[in-house]
């Protein structure tokens, strides 16, 4: 379940690197607050003036250090700020608005540091408790940041920035109606202190927008206030990409750079959204207008670095169904043929099952460096996914973008290319839980490896009770309370939708999704598609996991004990007690499939005991029961082999290029086996794999595409591979056996 | 295809140096016997094969073996030296680790430059840190090969064992004519150990290269039958033959960029075709002498 921990879509990225910023804080000089009103109210020769006349003056260097702030000079803030704080060491004021600085900057480890510091000379200081919760908010720590709000709003009630905060995490939450009060609380608050109530403005836009409201009267309001404030678009734009509606977000994010032609940061995530719609040309314009202004950004620089690679990549166009491969060209070669299959039947199992058919290409683009895959999803290299989809677009990395048996890329793929039809068949309305449970329960259920996979972590969060009723099993995604929460929320929404298949039945789980084709709610769509309150399900889905992991459930331990002991006994070389504890462990939790699973356990002890069959036995249960591990699978195939199984070995063969499809040393067995049995074409492509991979034995791989091609009626073509077998080893005489037949000269 | 003239002679030197630890000098040991071995099939007489292991591989063992064979050698002749084990580098030479003390590179330079100029040589120096020796060993009529790509490349190297494996198996004949040739053992070696790294997920530490010309036309090993039966009248008249036709071949290949794809292949085949044909007739042969037991 690696790969599942680290699949997902896009959600939530963006916000967590360009959230609103509710700077209100009132110890800020005076002298800078005419310069203030100028800029909020959007009168920008003004306030330039007015800021740049207070950076030229002899003012403090914390005043100073501001004037350049809002001047866009950071670097220069940035030496102000340092010699602000190193004039008052024992200052909480200068550290806490050199945080923001970096805050806004989203350089949010500087941040930090900078207020821990400024919180050792006063821990009680309300602007850096604010500042710091907004740190939280923005770092994705919503869970704790919103506790320490609702503190900080009862402490200082005339304030508007928790409150502006606290909505801003209860729409992350999905709690539109609570995000609307707050924002709404906050205006009336900034309204009546006759403070810019910008802030408060953008953040109801945003509630009422995801509550399905149009928040054009809001829009209006601000822009009465400030005509140039683009920055309400742009909140909106995120509230888009928050419900993956990327191509609603590109028309805010227009409308941002409209009004306001200057807003870096806005064309930044236009740039950044238009790859998300496929729109390499369009981000590239946006993203150099945004470099030529804030030349500073991570995210504009990574980008653009990563445009700039794209002359290596392939797209190769295939209708029926429209699909665009963009892959890199020292792999194209190879990988093309594999991707293109499973992509062509993910999108036939997909629309059968869904009802909806891709009107335009999907694209399915993959990344051999890990970080450029990073930067074309998030902006930042590190991030901790291997595929991502946006609308039509999948991105993932390549095979080779990790170590063989590190993921499966063809399970990677399936799980997006639900994701596109899930997606899609709602116009992005389904809930993060339903697509992501979907996905897996594709992967389980039709996908590359069949069988119900579960790590042992997520039985003990079942344990312990931490699985989320399905209502709020959105949270476990969007703000995890504890660590491996998102990876436990996967397989747990995979578990509802196998439940409700099995419960209800496949169509029943589809017409779940289908009620997202307008705007719901779980409790409604539970009750609507299933017939039975949200309530009522959990109950249903409890008594569920309860009959189907009852093994597990008696004990808890027992799989690791079992594991353990099946270790210590393999060591021993004690294979019986081994054979014991392994097989215990593999009735404990058979969907326990991963590289430390009973199975594989099993299988070793049994090789051990000379019990090849056994072993053989032990491997294809855990193949069945969704096992991947390229070892695991070529040593099943080297054991069939043996054992004469050769027709069980081929499916394990062919298996093993949606795992490792650059291991060169599987393609000619699996050519020669396919040739076997009478499939050519799926052995032409091996051959042609083993020429792209640039082989050390071409000539061989020369004479298997010939013979491929022989066999499919291409008696051309297989006479020139001949050739082209001889041309490099005159005197390999298979080759030559082969050219002379052809020629109806046989051996004497 | 291989080009030295018929009464040349192939003499070949392969030294196994210090392993440090026990495996090393098993492991290296191990390799040096195996190459020694495979290259009697390309040397005929065994007494053409010396091999220095363990103790015996000294410096002045080294420079006796060498200082004899450049008295012995003559034009035409050719010389193949393999040198496994550890080196090292300190910034101004090379140094080959054996029981006492050191080969140093300039040592091992001037033995070698004392041979015949027109014996053609080739050096395969499998150490850490050999890539230091590339440059000062450079010169005609010598092959050089190296594990490393500089002096700073230092921890043990891979590429010895993968030698060993193309000389002694028919992974590295990418022409499958039965013979291994220099540029064929290293194109597999290189590779192997590149991919070796990549399956580990390693950073490489070593890149092995090649310097000088005629590398493909050194042979290191023949396999299967074309290491026997040489002295059969019969094969040798055949062999002939297909000379002939390879040299047309090599002839037709130096004309292939000017021809269109359909034309160059149209050319080829009645080339490819009396090989085959010659092939049979060759291998009936060996099969018959295989089973009368005939002479080699």
């Amino acid at each position: 379940m690696k790969r599942l921990l680290m699949c997902v879509l896009a959600v939530g990225l963006l916000p967590a690197v360009a959230a609103l910023q509710f700077d209100g804080d009132p110890q800020r000089a005076t002298a800078l607050r005419p310069c203030d009103a100028d800029r909020d109210r959007g009168r920008q020769a003004e306030s330039r003036r007015c800021y740049q006349a207070l950076a030229n003056s002899a003012a403090p260097a914390l005043v100073r250090a501001e004037a350049q702030w809002a001047l866009g000079d950071l670097r220069a803030a940035n030496e102000l700020f340092r010699a602000a704080a190193a004039a008052a060491p024992r200052s909480v004021q200068p550290r806490l608005r050199w945080g923001r600085l970096y805050l806004a900057a989203h350089q949010y480890a500087e941040a930090s540091a900078l207020f821990a510091e400024a919180q050792q000379l006063d821990a009680n200081s309300f602007e850096l408790q604010v500042a710091a919760a907004e740190l939280g908010a923005q770092r994705f720590q919503g869970g704790a940041a919103l506790e320490e709000l609702g503190k900080l709003a009862a402490q200082q009630p005339q304030r508007a920035e928790p409150l502006l905060i606290t909505s801003q995490l209860q729409l992350d939450a999905g709690d539109t109606a609570a995000a609307i009060d707050s924002a709404a609380r906050a205006l009336t608050l900034l309204e009546s202190q006759q403070r810019t109530p910008l802030a408060a403005l953008s953040a109801l836009a945003a509630a009422e927008l995801a509550a399905g409201r149009d928040p054009q009267a809001t829009v209006d309001k601000a822009l009465r206030f400030n005509p140039r404030y683009g920055d309400i678009h742009a909140t909106l734009a995120r509230t888009e990409i928050m419900r993956r509606r990327y191509r609603e977000a590109a028309q805010w994010l227009q409308r941002a750079v409209q009004v306001e032609p200057d807003n870096w940061q806005a064309l930044e995530e236009l740039g950044v959204n238009q790859l998300r719609l496929g729109d390499a040309e369009g981000a590239r314009r946006a993203l150099e207008r945004a470099y030529a202004g804030d030349p500073f950004s991570a995210t504009t620089v990574n980008t653009l670095r990563v445009l700039d690679t794209l002359p290596q990549y392939t797209v190769e166009q295939s209708s029926s169904p429209p699909l665009a491969l963009q892959l890199h060209r020292k792999e194209s070669a190879v990988l093309q043929p594999y991707v293109e299959q499973l992509a062509r039947q993910a999108v036939a199992s997909f629309s059968a099952r869904y009802g909806w058919q891709p009107k335009q290409p999907i694209r399915i683009e993959l990344y051999p460096n890990h970080d450029d895959f990073a930067v074309r999803t998030a902006g930042l290299p590190g991030i901790g996914l291997l595929g991502v989809t946006f609308g039509d677009v999948v991105a993932m990395d390549s095979p080779s973008g990790r170590r063989a048996g590190d993921f499966h890329w063809g399970s990677t793929l399936w799980h997006e290319l639900a994701h596109v039809f899930t997606l899609s068949a709602t116009d992005h309305r389904v809930p993060r839980w339903l697509s992501e449970g979907l996905s897996v329960f594709e992967e389980w259920r039709t996908g590359p490896t069949p069988g119900v996979a579960i790590e042992p972590n997520v039985m003990d969060a079942w344990s312990a009770g931490k699985l989320l009723p399905v209502a709020r099993l959105d949270e476990g995604f969007m703000r995890p309370a504890y660590e491996g929460q998102v990876q436990v929320s996967y397989a747990q929404a995979g578990l509802v939708c196998l439940f409700i298949e099995q419960r209800y039945g496949i169509d029943k789980l589809v017409a779940l999704l289908h009620q997202y084709q307008r705007d719901t709610t779980v409790p409604a769509a539970v009750q609507a598609a299933l017939g039975l309150s949200s309530e009522a399900f959990d109950i249903e889905f409890a008594a569920f996991m309860k009959q189907r992991f009852a093994p597990w459930a008696a004990d808890p331990k027992r799989l690791r004990v079992q594991l353990r002991a099946a270790q210590t006994a393999l060591e021993k070389k004690d294979w019986e007690a081994a054979t014991r504890a392994a097989r215990e462990a593999v009735q404990v939790l058979p969907e326990y499939t991963g590289s430390a699973s009973g199975y594989l356990l099993l299988a070793a002890a049994r090789l051990g005991a000379s019990d090849k069959p056994a072993a053989i036995e032990a491997l294809l249960a855990w193949r069945a029961a969704g096992g991947w591990d390229p070892e695991g699978q070529r040593q099943l195939v080297q054991l069939l082999s043996e054992a004469g199984g050769e027709a069980e070995a081929l499916p394990v063969r062919v298996a093993l290029n949606l795992v490792d499809p650059l291991a060169i040393a599987d393609h000619q067995p699996l050519g020669e086996q396919l040739l076997k049995t009478g499939k050519p074409l799926e052995a032409r492509r091996e051959y042609r794999a083993l020429l792209a991979l640039q082989t050390q034995d071409p000539a061989a791989a020369w004479l298997g595409l010939a013979r491929a091609e022989a066999a499919a009626g291409n008696a051309a073509l297989a006479r020139r591979h001949a050739l082209q077998s001889l041309e490099i080893a005159p005197h390999f005489r298979p080759a030559q056996q082969f050219l002379l037949e052809l020629r109806g000269e046989p051996a004497p | 295809m291989c080009c030295l003239p018929a009464q040349a002679a192939v003499h070949v030197l392969v030294v196994s140096g210090l392993g440090g630890e026990a495996e090393y000098a098993k492991r290296f040991a191990d390799q040096a016997s195996h190459i020694a071995q495979a290259s009697q099939s390309v040397a005929g007489d065994a007494q053409h094969v010396r091999l220095l292991s363990a103790e015996a591989a000294t410096a002045a063992a080294v420079e006796q073996s060498l200082t004899s064979l450049a008295g012995t050698l003559r034009s035409g002749d050719q010389l193949i030296v393999v040198l496994i084990g550890h080196g090292s580098y300190d910034g101004s030479d090379y140094r080959y680790n054996l029981p006492g003390p050191d080969l140093t590179g300039a040592r091992l330079v001037k033995l070698l430059d004392a041979f015949a100029p027109a014996v053609q040589q080739l050096v395969v120096v499998a150490t850490s840190a050999s890539g230091a020796l590339a440059k000062p060993l450079q010169r005609a009529q010598r092959v050089v090969i190296t594990a490393t790509k500089s002096g700073a490349e230092r921890n043990a190297t891979r590429y010895a064992s993968q030698w060993e494996r193309a000389l002694t198996t028919d992974a590295a004949d990418r022409d499958k004519d039965g013979t291994v040739t220099a540029q064929e053992a290293h194109d597999f070696a290189e590779r192997q150990v590149a991919d070796a790294f990549k399956a580990d997920a390693a950073l490489a530490t070593e890149h092995a290269q090649l310097v000088g010309d005629g590398a493909s036309r050194i042979v290191v090993a023949l396999l299967g039958a074309k290491a026997l039966y040489a002295a059969d009248a019969q094969l040798q008249v055949l062999r002939g033959e297909q000379q002939q036709v390879e040299a047309r071949l090599d002839a037709a290949r130096s004309r292939k960029d000017t021809m269109s794809e359909d034309a160059w292949y149209g050319a080829l085949e009645p080339l490819l075709v009396e090989i085959a044909k010659l092939d049979q007739r060759i291998d009936a042969r060996e099969a018959q002498l295989s089973t009368a037991g005939g002479a080699r």
